[in-house]
């Protein structure tokens, strides 16, 4: 009896530790050798220093995916190397969700030094969006270095992250009606600079910097 | 005052009061054994109190108590595992009420007539195909379902039916594609509101 109420006891301890129980959605939705791999994987984030979630949302994904083991291994060990140059890149101090876009962000063809030029561009402030931006801006065909200086050129103006958000709808916009993404690009950095009211903190009203999905086939409206 | 004995009682005495044999040398084995034990309020005494192993009587309502302690807080450990990343917790009217973390209310759209059920998937939910159903308006065809987030960069899709994966039109496609069904990217900014 004793030994059963031990057993039980040790298999709460484990489930009441956050890091452990993730561990468990790995175990349930994976293959055995995938999960060991996953698992490794986890190990080498932990002892970085690194955020365990996105690398088990990545696993997550491709096993709902019904992806191989092969490559839900190889994409998250993929992850796990951008996070970790990410973290060099951004610094000890960033947050989980900058590490996650500026993963995404080298993932798109940015380098480290870009990284580190936005978050010193940025003085103190959340990079997860202008580094967003910048990788959306790459995948809607921006070349990386004209999507560098369109973000940094609002970084250092001091835009805030309705502005970025706004920049890449522009961008958007002007290249779904024929304009090269590069001087799209280009154009609206140097331009939505001076919608911004002089000194204020930025253009974007509330909620604007939340973005909100339309309905299929339309463009993407701003907040009200 | 004396009296004499019943001769049986007398045997009987007899080989009770008899010392038993323990062989030579017992005295020198029990006090070797004296020596060995730890000496009371050493650490090593209460290690091996701690090791000694010890008879516990429970009964039955006590043992159902401890099992159904034990199950909720595992139940709960489960629940916390699941939603702490973004306090993502469905209360009246989907408003968020989780932890005090910044969340917003970001409502997902998707105009599919000929579905018969949307489901959102993604980096908030564990990417689970059950996991946020969409809810049809009186619009004909117009799914929609409203998850407060936190800021952040998330990735998701939307699954027709249970088995199609539909990348959101109105949203930015996400750029890596490691599994071959391509996201959208949802982005909540930290600032400005």
């Amino acid at each position: 009896m004793t030994r059963l109420l031990l057993s039980a006891l040790a298999l709460a301890t484990i489930a009441a530790v956050p890091g452990l129980a993730q561990d468990t959605r790995i175990d349930a939705r994976l293959d055995p050798a995938t999960a060991a791999e996953v698992r490794s994987a986890l190990a080498t984030a932990r002892n970085q220093g690194l955020p365990l979630e996105p690398l088990i949302d990545r696993a997550l994904e491709g096993a709902s995916k019904g992806a191989s083991s092969g490559r839900i291994v190889a994409a998250v060990r993929a992850l796990l190397n951008n996070l970790s140059r990410a973290a060099q890149a951004l610094g000890p101090d960033a947050a989980e969700r900058e590490l996650v876009a500026g993963a995404e962000a080298l993932r798109a063809g940015a380098d480290s030094a870009t990284l580190a030029a936005i978050r010193g561009a940025r003085r103190g402030e959340p990079v997860t969006v202008p580094l967003g931006v910048l990788t959306d801006l790459v995948a809607r065909g921006v070349p990386a270095d004209a999507a560098r200086e369109a973000v940094l050129a609002l970084a250092r103006r001091g835009a805030r992250d309705g502005d970025f958000l706004a920049l890449r709808r522009n961008v958007e916009r002007d290249i779904q009606q024929g304009a090269p993404p590069a001087i799209a690009a280009s154009v609206r950095a140097r331009g939505l600079p001076s919608t911004l009211p002089p000194g204020a903190p930025g253009a974007a009203g509330p909620g604007a910097t939340t973005e909100r999905t339309a309905p299929a086939g339309t463009a993407t409206p701003p907040r009200p | 005052m004396s009296e004499e004995l019943d001769p049986v009682v007398a045997r009987a005495v007899a080989v009770l009061k008899a010392e038993p044999d323990f062989g030579a040398g017992f005295d020198r084995r029990v006090m070797d054994a004296v020596r060995a034990e730890p000496r009371p309020g050493t650490v090593s005494a209460w290690w091996a109190s701690l090791r000694r192993p010890r008879e516990v009587s429970i009964s039955p309502l006590g043992a159902f108590a401890i099992a159904a302690g034990l199950v909720a807080l595992m139940l709960g450990s489960v629940i916390v595992a699941s939603s702490w990343r973004f306090g993502i917790e469905q209360g009246a009217g989907g408003v968020a009420s989780g932890g005090g973390a910044d969340l917003r209310p970001v409502q997902f759209v998707l105009i599919m007539p000929e579905a018969r059920t949307v489901t959102l998937v993604g980096d908030f939910n564990d990417w689970e195909p059950d996991g946020l159903p969409l809810q049809r308006s009186a619009a004909e065809g117009v799914w929609s379902v409203t998850v407060p987030l936190a800021p952040g960069r998330y990735r998701y899709s939307f699954v027709i039916d249970g088995t199609r994966w539909y990348a959101d039109p109105g949203a930015p496609r996400a750029i890596e594609d490691d599994f071959g069904r391509p996201n959208s990217i949802l982005t909540v900014g930290e600032q400005g509101s």
